[in-house]
This record gives C-alpha cells, sequence and structure tokens, in this order.
C-alpha cells in the first residue's frame, strides 16, 4: 500500500518538476579534444577534434542570460576531456564569479597534484573520475597502457580533499562484470565514498564492439551486485539514472527513475547547441547561444524533453510501466526515433525467465 | 499595466508550483529529490566553502610582494600571489583558517620573514591585507 502511495507521489512529483522545469544542473562541452580513444566513447572524441575549443566567453555570456539560479546550480564541465583546455582554471573561476558551482567529469589522466591544487583554488567542488575495471580491464577500455596508473593517483588525490563531492562511475561491460566485487573492494581501500555503475549505450564507436555490451542475465547480475553492497552500507553504490529498472528501482538508487533532461537539466554544446545531457541525439537541440537568447530558449522550447508522449512507440507503444519509465533515458533515442535503444526493464524481465 | 499584471499572475503561478513541489516532494519520502546528478555528470556541488582574497605588501616599502606562498594550514592548496601582491582562492569552510605567507624564492622579490594568521568569523568571502617584514 505504502509503495503504490509512494509511486503515485513521486509520478505527481516529477508531474509538477516537468511544469515548473527549474534549470539547476548544466552541461558545458567546453572541448571534444580528447587525450584517449576509448573503445565504448559516445561521441566519438578524438586528439583532433574538427570542433575547436568554445571561446569561455561565448559561454559566459550565454551563461549570463540565466535570470534566476537555484541555490545549488551547477555547471558541469565535460568533453572529450576538459584538463585538456589551457583555461580550465580561468573557466571555474569566472563561473564562480557569477554565483554558480562548477564540477568536472575527467578520465584523470592529466590530473595531478598541481592540477588539484589549481583547480580547488578556483573552486571546484565536485569531481567525477571513470574507471571502468582494475588495470588490465580499464586500460582495455580506454586503450592506453598507462590510464589505471594515472586515474588511480587522480583517485587518491580526490579522496584527500573533504571539500570536493567525489565519486567514480563504471561502465559495466563483459569483460570487467565479474571483477565488480574486486572493484569494490579497491575503491573502498581507497577511501572512495561513492560509485556509481552504468551500462553503455550503443552508439558512436561503442557499436563496433560486442564485448561492451551485457546481456540480460549479466544486466541483472549487475543490479543484485549493486542492491548487495548498498544493503553493506559501506559505500554509496548505485546504478545510474540511464534507464527504469521495474521491480530492482528502490534497491538500486536512492530514488526512483526520472530522466530529468530538459527538465532540470540543459547543455551547451561544443558549437553552441542547447540542448539537454550531451550523450544525447544531437538533432534533439533545441537552439544556439550564437543565434538564440540561451534561458528563453530554457524557458520556451524543449517541448520533446517535457512532453515525453512521442516516446509511445515501439516496444513502449503497449508496455504497462510507461507511465513510471515514459521512454526510458533521453539518450536511448536516437536515429530515427522509432524505437528505444534499450530498455533495461525488458533485459530485466527476459533475465528472470531465463 | 498589463506586463505587471502578467509578471504578478506569471510569479504566483511559479510559488504556488513550487509550493506543491516541496510538498509532493517531501511526502515521496526521499530526500534525493531536488539534489541528484546526471547520468553522465557529478555530483551535486553541496559544499560550504570561503573565498579568500587579499594583498601582500612590503611593511618596509609599502609596495606589493610577487611570488609570496599563501598556504592554509594542514591542506593541500596553496597559492603564490601575483605581481601586484594580490592572491585568491576557495577553501573548504570551517570555524577558522589558518594561513601562513611564506617568501620561498629566496632574494628574487627581496627577502621577507613568513608571517601566520588566523581568520575567523568567517563569512562567504574574507579579504586579508598583509604586510612582511624584510628579513
Amino acid at each position: 500500500m505504502i509503495r503504490l502511495i509512494n509511486g503515485a507521489l513521486f509520478r505527481k512529483f516529477k508531474q509538477i518538476e516537468t511544469e515548473v522545469h527549474e534549470l539547476n544542473y548544466l552541461f558545458w562541452e567546453c572541448t571534444t579534444r580528447c587525450n584517449l580513444n576509448c573503445l565504448h566513447c559516445g561521441s566519438d572524441c578524438a586528439k583532433d577534434s574538427k570542433f575547436q575549443d568554445m571561446p569561455l566567453a561565448d559561454f559566459l555570456a550565454a551563461l549570463d542570460t540565466i535570470e534566476s539560479k537555484p541555490a545549488h546550480f551547477t555547471v558541469v564541465l565535460t568533453g572529450g576531456e576538459p584538463l585538456l583546455r589551457k583555461d580550465i582554471e580561468t573557466c571555474g573561476r569566472e563561473i564562480r564569479k557569477r554565483g554558480m558551482r562548477w564540477s568536472m567529469v575527467s578520465n584523470g589522466l592529466l590530473y595531478d597534484k598541481e592540477m588539484h591544487n589549481k583547480l580547488l583554488n578556483a573552486g571546484m567542488g565536485a569531481l567525477t573520475f571513470s574507471l571502468d575495471g582494475l588495470q588490465q580491464n580499464h586500460n582495455w577500455l580506454r586503450n592506453n597502457k598507462n590510464s589505471f596508473a594515472k586515474v588511480d593517483l587522480a583517485i587518491d588525490l580526490a579522496v584527500g580533499s573533504p571539500r570536493l563531492n567525489f565519486d567514480v562511475v563504471t561502465c559495466v561491460n563483459k569483460r570487467n562484470v565479474t571483477e565488480l566485487p574486486d572493484i569494490y573492494t579497491y575503491l573502498l581501500n581507497k577511501g572512495v565514498k561513492a560509485w556509481r555503475l552504468f551500462t553503455i549505450v550503443p552508439i558512436g564507436r561503442a557499436t563496433e564492439n560486442e564485448d561492451l555490451f551485457l546481456t540480460d542475465q549479466q544486466f541483472k547480475e549487475t543490479l543484485d551486485f549493486i542492491a548487495n553492497m548498498r544493503k553493506l552500507n559501506q559505500l554509496d553504490v548505485k546504478f545510474s539514472c540511464e534507464g527504469f529498472v521495474g521491480k530492482y528501482e528502490s534497491k538500486v538508487r536512492d530514488s526512483g527513475f526520472f530522466c530529468r533532461a530538459g527538465i532540470n537539466i540543459g547543455s551547451i554544446l561544443i558549437d553552441g547547441s542547447i540542448s539537454a545531457c550531451p550523450n544525447i541525439d544531437r538533432s534533439f537541440a533545441q537552439g544556439s547561444i550564437y543565434k538564440d537568447n540561451f534561458y528563453q530558449i530554457w524557458q520556451t522550447k524543449f517541448e520533446a524533453f517535457r512532453n515525453r508522449e512521442w516516446t509511445k512507440t515501439g516496444e513502449c507503444k503497449n508496455c504497462g510501466d510507461y507511465k513510471d519509465c515514459q521512454g526510458n533515458g533521453m539518450h536511448y533515442w536516437h536515429g530515427n526515433k522509432e524505437n528505444v535503444l534499450t530498455c533495461h526493464n525488458h533485459k530485466l524481465k527476459n533475465a528472470l525467465l531465463e | 499595466m498589463i506586463i505587471k499584471y502578467y509578471e504578478s499572475v506569471k510569479t504566483s503561478n511559479y510559488m504556488s508550483k513550487n509550493w506543491k513541489r516541496n510538498l509532493i516532494g517531501g511526502l515521496s519520502f526521499t530526500s534525493m529529490l531536488f539534489i541528484f546528478q546526471a547520468c553522465y555528470g557529478t555530483p551535486h556541488d553541496v559544499g560550504y566553502d570561503v573565498l579568500v582574497e587579499g594583498t601582500v605588501k612590503s611593511k618596509t616599502t609599502g609596495q606589493p610582494i610577487k611570488g609570496i606562498k599563501v598556504a592554509p594550514y594542514n591542506d593541500i592548496q596553496q597559492v603564490f600571489t601575483d605581481e601586484y601582491g594580490n592572491f585568491s582562492f576557495y577553501i573548504l569552510a570551517d570555524y577558522s583558517i589558518g594561513l601562513r605567507f611564506e617568501d620561498v624564492d629566496s632574494t628574487l622579490n627581496g627577502g621577507f620573514a613568513s608571517k601566520d594568521t588566523v581568520l575567523t568569523n568567517l563569512t562567504s568571502q574574507m579579504f586579508v591585507n598583509i604586510a612582511l617584514d624584510s628579513k
């Protein structure tokens, strides 16, 4: 009974959040250059990007259009690899000058003591590093033999800074799925407090490699692992907000599935496009900072994000869980958008039937 | 007049929605509703920090000193003063912040004795002006 009431309240909450659509989380794809060549990269980033890094002034001009900023408004610097920007410290300071917080997603390759010091001085308050396994598996996915050693040092630095709200993310794949308990122990020994796991979206470079995608059974095992580790209460382990997972919802996350793309999450992409999470199909762009007023676009557009009825197609069309799932994460709609790329809920149901 | 009316209706609608939002969010028994993280993003920054800014000058000449190391006690963080003697950095808010000002470039910008100071009654932005004695 309580579960039903909670479910109904949560659906109502999502509806109100969508109506209010308060922007409080903004990605800035500040570069698409990258110093790695990961096997699973969804954005096909490369050392020589076809795009120049966005000038800081262009981004700030868009940021300055935002009329009301909630208390925890955060700008998330992402890429590519944000640390390849020489002016990363200045970027952070300018964001803080405007009364906003900032954070960064990094592969950790360039994150040394000097960089750590510079970014803390510039007011960085949250940080995420990618770790996709222990040495062998991480280096395989990251396609670089030094990648693990570097991120290992970077994690030590981040853990040592109480100022940072820091977590580690792991892309679970066929190679590292059996290694999850060892990664858990490694992170625990390192003093890491939070670990987020997600699966790989079949887009970009990832589509070329079958090893990257979990079988239905492996996916269920991953969620079982998360659920079991959460019971231990030693480390804040969770499944990312990437998709709806049916009966596992309350076991693998702090709150129910809610894709906030375009509802609370916006982005300014490398070419100036205005959208939501950077991994969402670029055809969903709502405007450009070079032609439009960013905040006006946020306030008045984003219809496809705020009314997801259009996702009632393909396998979502007659799904009994649609009211809670609403088409899964927006980043699972690519190309002709006639069907969701992955349905986590179906994967789980299939696994239970096996 | 019409614009003012429109603005007031818009504000009252927003307040009403925000009220409902907080109520329903609270009733659904989860504390993480407003503080979330995007799947490929970072956690929100919910910490408290202080912006410490200031200038370091020579007590003897009143001139700004470049290259003075400014470091909080027991912390990895440090900054150096620029050519105008200015420095600035963010640091985790605590009851107090102890700072050490140290001349680490030998006689390159003159020789100065180190100095310590403790900031108390912290606000989100603190200004510190320090004068260093010549060695």
